[in-house]
């Protein structure tokens, strides 16, 4: 049953650009296309419903529906494996909704100068076992490794958990294609060369178009880095008696200078808490056990060995007790895959119940970590107290330098909601509660976000605040690039730009 | 139809670990099951269901391993080491 306010003959000019089996308004197609794991007012489900789907399968087909979009001034929103944490993928003004999942395929492994070029819909964990075969490794690793795809990365500028030895997805995508809100297809990289690092020539265009939540335009292609396939994983936890004596064990893990090292991630006591509710590694640890940190290296397996001697000196020397082979090396192999976790929540009695997870993420200096840790807690605690729904899953910090894994962190807030339970009132609680979590990472120096993104309601509100005169800069491009509002409408509070007054 | 008649594949009975988990296996929790029954009822499930996805798990975090490296190494077998070099150093 198609359901829309496009005009039929927009559809029809649609199916004739995408071709008929291509293009999407049935419910399901256009209702399963709302939601991302983003907290989503379900209450409100309507409200976030795009008008028509299609699946280009070229550039060209993108191009030409932009160009549409523009002629019709109808939104249009880009959307890739829909697995964000932000809500860039979320129609808030209907349209159409450019899926990119068909646009899948691996166009050129260049096993000489190490690239590999694929379309936005491809998965990395799909993409890494055909770079199998040639010995090299794509190595964007997030939570959602399994199920998020190249282009969301581009679009959310993504974290990967090993981003601390190989980069994150800004450092490992070298360069790409993009149609821009006007329908030009352009590429975009340092510099011209689409296979070149490092380049002086012009502006740095490529992180401009990085982690814009689709506001200004949608990625068709993308060359990538590829490194050798590591010879040998090292993964290492350890137990800590309190979090105080865990945070300065990380800070020593993380300076170690051992090159092979990728992560560090400090679990605090709130988060030990949670996972001994139903986490086979932590039931069985005694209650002196009250925070973790835990540690990967990859490379040859000769560097790794020597870097892995040194390092366990470093957890043993600075209070940690090593967890065993077993924890170490299951735990570790679950977070390439956090998305496939059963989630429990609880209620006041002990109840459980459903819950959909909720990570608040924030780039915070290591000095600050404690204050905002207990900050964050305290402004769960008081939400906590006024609905059930709400459940605080504890705090993971993650290493967050490309290269380097020290100075900030990836500090993250899991909070269980349960969804079902949305309103109103519960919802302007979440939302005014994230806006509080967001200005204590401001108020210690940090960035609202190191990883999602912040164009959620409520966190989205400090991003002026943030960037200073750099959001009038922004509010200027967005205008420059898309006069006509079309590509992804009401994000990021871009619609300023278009309000009289603006220049 | 290959099918099973449940009171030849009944779990043993529970055994409890901490105030919320049980467990019917080693090292194989469960949420206490009086804690889920008012918004997620349990099923019974035979032994070899629950054996098939712990099994599935393993065989899963196994494959992630393989997935990113040829090898893993041992952190006890490292700190075994750390210990019999520290021996060695001692008067």
């Amino acid at each position: 049953m198609a359901v829309t306010s496009l005009s039929e003959g927009l559809v029809d000019e649609l199916r004739g650009i995408c071709g008929h089996d291509y293009v999407f308004t049935g419910r399901s197609a256009r209702f399963n296309r709302a939601r991302v794991p983003a907290p989503f007012p379900v209450h409100r489900w309507d409200e976030f419903v795009p008008d028509a789907v299609v699946l280009p399968r070229a550039a060209e087909q993108v191009s030409e529906v932009v160009k549409l979009a523009n002629r019709h001034r109808v939104p249009i929103v880009p959307r890739a494996g829909g697995t964000g944490l932000t809500d860039g993928a979320v129609p808030l003004n209907g349209g159409i909704l450019v899926d990119v999942k068909l646009m899948n395929e691996i166009k050129d492994i260049d096993l000489v100068d190490r690239t590999v070029t694929v379309g936005p819909g491809i998965n990395m964990l799909k993409l890494n076992e055909e770079l199998r075969r040639h010995g090299v490794i794509y190595p964007d690793n997030p939570a959602s490794y399994p199920c998020s795809l190249v282009g969301g990365r581009i679009g959310t500028s993504g974290w990967s958990l090993i981003g601390g030895r190989y980069g994150h997805t800004r450092d490992l995508v070298i360069s790409f294609q993009i149609v821009l809100p006007t329908g030009e297809i352009i590429e975009v990289g340092d510099g011209g060369g689409r296979k070149v690092r490092k380049s002086s020539t012009g502006f740095q265009l490529k992180h401009l178009f990085m982690g814009h939540q689709g506001t200004l335009g949608i990625v068709t292609e993308a060359t990538l880095e590829l490194v050798p396939r590591p010879e040998a994983e090292f993964s290492a936890f350890f137990a800590y008696p309190d979090y105080d004596t865990a945070w300065r064990s990380t800070g020593a893990l993380a300076k170690s200078g051992i090159a092979t090292l990728a992560g560090v991630v400090l679990f605090d006591e709130r988060k030990l808490a949670y996972l001994r509710r139903d986490d086979e590694a932590y039931i069985p640890q005694p209650p002196e056990v009250r925070s973790v940190v835990a540690t990967a290296m990859y490379g040859n397996a000769d560097e790794v060995r020597v870097g892995a001697k040194r390092l366990m000196r470093i957890g043993v020397e600075t209070g940690g007790n090593y967890l065993g082979d077993e924890i170490s090396h299951g735990d570790w192999a679950a977070r390439h895959d956090r998305y496939a976790t059963p989630l429990h929540g609880r209620l006041r009695s002990g109840q459980v119940v459903p819950m959909s997870w909720h990570c608040e993420d924030a780039a915070i200096p290591y000095s600050a970590l404690p204050k905002v840790r207990e900050e964050w807690h305290a402004i769960a605690d008081s939400l906590m107290e006024r609905f059930e729904m709400f459940d605080d899953w504890g705090m993971f910090a993650y290493t967050n330098g490309p290269y380097k894994p020290w100075g900030d962190y990836l500090t993250e807030i899991d909070i269980g909601i349960w969804e079902m339970q949305w309103d109103d009132e519960s919802w302007a609680a979440w939302v005014q509660a994230k806006k509080d979590i967001s200005a204590v990472a401001l108020r210690y120096g940090g960035s609202i976000t190191a990883c999602h993104g912040a164009s959620r309601e409520g966190e989205v509100d400090l991003v002026p605040d943030e960037l200073g005169g750099g959001w009038e800069v922004m509010k200027k491009v967005k205008k420059a690039l898309d006069p006509h509002n079309v590509m992804n409408p009401g994000k990021y509070l871009l619609d300023e730009a278009y309000e009289e007054g603006e220049s | 139809m290959i099918g099973f008649r449940l009171a030849a594949q009944r779990p043993p009975d529970a055994q409890r670990v901490t105030d919320t988990v049980v467990m019917r296996f080693d090292h194989v929790y469960e949420v206490d099951p009086a804690l889920m029954t008012e918004h997620t009822p349990q099923q019974d499930l035979p032994a070899w269901d629950t054996h098939r996805i712990v099994d599935s798990r393993w065989e899963h975090l196994a494959w992630m391993h393989d997935h990113f490296a040829d090898s893993v190494l041992s952190g006890e077998e490292l700190l075994a080491e750390i210990e019999a070099e520290k021996k060695e150093g001692e008067p």
